[in-house]
């Protein structure tokens, strides 16, 4: 009789206790943050998942587990990924065999290295497995970072720790079961595999999903990963450095524009609306980097046929600087100071023909004033090379002539190496 | 007395069956061909329809699933496997909507049709998700091999149940109830089972991955330029213009960092590629670098940066 008094306050308190044991029963902490260009990401760009960084040896199961979960939940995403044998294949012709070292690394130089637009840094920070005669816990832990390679900008970070335990606190079935089900809960592979797939299966969602990104799980600002943004620092002071001693040294202000406007006013001077071009080298002020909502966009062809200017009628049109492809269409002065006669004779031949008839060469310099040019071509051809100069606008000198552009190359890059001359590779006259 | 140790016997055989049940998560696969020459490894692999031999009451297609769950997987192998979209494509095309009538198809109309060198068959010989009482199962028994359409050969093959349980069996009551609530989801319960038997499979499927490591070549670009200088501001109708060097034939692009992307270059001698793009007045971008890329038929993508110069637009935000 007073058992029965005691049975609806008994109940409730096994209702309670199965409640507050169902709730920690898999404990799971999730911080997870999405910026908005990762909606930018579609099938024509390609993200690389590299191996997982695993804090100590005992974890690379886990890791590689992890990153076939990460690889297979990603399959569904809205950008294509990049396969795992590609990407372990170019890491180690790479001897990038430490995922430890990855977030070292320059981003961009991943981008070159996989051509991925976008990589997925990811760690495993804590795989534990207690066990206590009749309780038993496994706790993980992971960081993810997918940063994209062509800015630097961080587009998903997450951190995710999940936990879940076998014992009295899940109210076991009987006592064999309270002693046997801690010990198979530790020790079984299953396991640790089932919550793996679990916790992918959470971390991935936002992922999958970017559009459905909370305002909180968004990045206020726009991230730029610290090896990127040190590297692009780099990168502009490097800039700054080299537009000054252009400025002083190298090719005057204007003058590689105006060999420039020459030869569009040369090659297109049918073209009725050409305006006055805009100085390339015209220094204005720095604009401070600020964070544009960008929008990765596949863009309609805008390039007209090659021989044909751009028609544009605004005044301040830019003509780019000398681009072989351009150089090789005009009508410019035979060289005047070429080591070969026959070369020379074939050389204005050539003019004015088609692509198919021109020569390549490697240029090494352009200079406003004779002197300069004489000088640096005086060094080479003491050195041995068939160097030369020609008038075009500025004087430049120019390396040998060849009708194979693999072989130009092969000249540019051993001018590069060996007298530490940079040059490129254009089309001789 | 006896009777009471036949009880805790019976709990005992019980508990341990259950933990063996539980732990069963291996495939038995059977290698039938073994290439020892890498030049007859199968290189590119489509996963046709998977079959389902008994239909189901719910209103989803377990064999639909595992199909989807198993290709996520495959992926991570060495292999080129085609997208299932385009296999399906590729396969309607051809006239062939009855998966049935695919699987029975013959080698070489199948390599005629898809143009691979093996494909993967599926068929689930039963799927089942029950909820009832104290008991929940989904399970999903399936025969799969993968067929070389170059030889008819079959390479491997395996035919396995995985199962989901819940019940009596079950070590803890808490256990009991969330297996009750996670089995009465049933798509989820079918997709959860068929990545058990998946992840199980790929242990044991051969990956050939190793073997390819060192031919792997994304298409070079030795050199791009462009006419961007340091500190130049680009207004609306100015130029930048691309000029990339590298492997020829290829499909060649650029992009002005993350901004805009595909950017058309033309090849316009073997090896030289070039294209440009005109500034709008609706453009706005700071501080972004050129990325030219060369992409060949298999879809591998070279990349190389310009980090002489960096495209900044004078946008009237910036004025």
């Amino acid at each position: 009789m007073i058992m029965a008094k005691h049975i609806p306050t008994l109940s409730r308190s096994l209702g309670v206790i199965l409640l507050l044991t169902l709730i920690p029963a898999c404990a799971s902490d999730l911080q997870t943050k999405v910026s908005g260009h990762l909606n930018g990401l579609s099938k024509h760009q390609t993200v690389a998942i590299l191996p997982v960084e695993a804090s100590n040896v005992g974890h690379k199961e886990m890791a590689n587990m992890f990153r076939q979960g990460l690889y297979a939940n990603l399959k569904q995403s809205k950008f294509n990924l990049l396969e795992k044998y590609i990407i372990d294949g170019l890491l180690k012709q790479n001897h990038l065999n430490d995922p430890g070292s990855f977030l070292n690394i320059n981003p961009m130089q991943f981008g070159e290295i996989l051509g991925a637009d976008a990589i997925v840094f990811s760690r495993i920070n804590k795989v534990e497995r207690s066990y206590l005669i009749v309780h038993s816990s496994i706790e993980l832990s992971v960081s993810v970072q997918m940063v994209d390679t062509r800015t630097g900008e961080i587009l998903w970070r997450a951190e995710q720790t999940e936990h879940d335990f076998s014992g009295i606190g899940k109210i076991p079935t009987g006592i064999t079961t309270a002693l046997f089900a801690p010990i198979q809960f530790v020790t079984n592979k299953f396991n640790l595999s089932k919550m793996t797939s679990k916790m992918v299966d959470k971390l991935t969602a936002l992922v999958k999903k970017p559009e459905n990104a909370q305002k909180e799980t968004q990045f206020e600002n726009t991230v730029i990963s610290k090896n990127a943004t040190t590297d692009l620092k780099k990168i502009e002071e490097v800039q700054q450095l080299k537009a000054e001693w252009d400025e002083k040294l190298v090719t005057g202000k204007g003058t590689q524009i105006s060999s420039s406007q020459k030869s569009q006013n040369e090659t297109q001077n049918k073209k009725k609306n050409l305006s006055p071009p805009l100085l390339i080298g015209k220094i204005q002020s720095e604009v401070p980097l600020k964070a544009n909502v960008r929008k990765v966009v596949t863009v309609e062809t805008e390039m007209g046929p090659h021989l044909n200017t751009p028609k544009t009628n605004n005044v301040e049109a830019i003509i780019p600087i000398p681009l072989s492809t351009y150089n090789a269409t005009l009508a410019i002065q035979p060289p005047i100071d070429a080591q070969k006669s026959e070369e020379k004779i074939k050389l204005s031949e050539s003019t004015n023909n088609s692509l198919k008839l021109t020569f390549f060469t490697v240029q090494v310099g352009a200079y406003k004033k004779k002197t300069y040019a004489q000088t640096l071509l005086n060094k080479l051809l003491k050195k041995g090379y068939k160097a030369f100069l020609v008038r075009e606008g500025t004087y430049k000198v120019q390396v040998d002539k060849f009708k194979n552009l693999q072989d130009a190359q092969q000249l540019a890059r051993h001018i590069l190496e060996k007298e530490k001359i940079k040059n490129f590779v254009t089309h001789a006259g | 007395m006896n009777n009471r140790r036949v009880y805790s016997f019976i709990k005992l055989f019980l508990a341990l069956s259950t933990f063996i049940l539980t732990g069963c998560g291996t495939v038995d696969l059977e290698i039938r061909q073994t290439n020892t020459n890498t030049a007859m490894q199968p290189r590119s692999v489509a996963i046709l329809p998977f079959t389902l031999e008994e239909p189901v009451h719910e209103k989803v297609s377990p064999n639909d699933l595992f199909r989807t769950c198993f290709y996520n997987y495959f992926s991570f192998l060495g292999y080129i496997d085609v997208p299932l979209e385009v296999i399906d494509l590729k396969l309607s095309k051809a006239g062939l909507t009855e998966n049935k009538k695919i699987l029975e198809m013959s080698p070489e109309k199948l390599r005629e049709i898809l143009g691979v060198d093996a494909v993967i068959r599926g068929r689930v010989l039963s799927a089942n998700n029950f909820t009832g009482g104290i008991h929940a199962e989904t399970s999903i028994k399936a025969k799969i091999d993968m067929l070389d359409l170059r030889t008819g050969d079959v390479l491997w093959e395996t035919e396995h149940k995985e199962s989901t349980y819940s019940g009596i069996l079950s070590p803890t009551i808490v256990e009991i109830i969330q297996d009750q609530i996670d089995n009465v989801k049933v798509h989820q319960a079918y997709f959860k089972t068929a990545e058990i038997f998946s992840i199980s499979l790929m242990k044991e499927i051969p990956d050939p991955a190793d073997k390819w490591t060192e031919k792997i070549r994304l298409p070079k670009i030795t050199k791009i330029e462009t006419n961007l200088k340091p500190n130049l501001k680009l207004k609306p109708n100015d130029r930048i213009y691309v000029n990339l060097e590298g492997d020829p034939g290829l499909a060649g692009s650029f992009g002005i960092g993350s901004w805009k992307s595909s950017i058309p270059l033309k090849e316009i001698v073997p090896g030289l590629y070039t294209g440009s793009y005109t500034i709008k007045s609706s453009d706005d971008v700071s501080s972004s670098l050129i990325v030219g890329t060369l992409k060949n038929k298999n879809g591998l993508t070279g990349k190389k940066f310009y980090k002489d110069g960096m495209a900044q637009f004078d946008s009237p935000s910036t004025n």
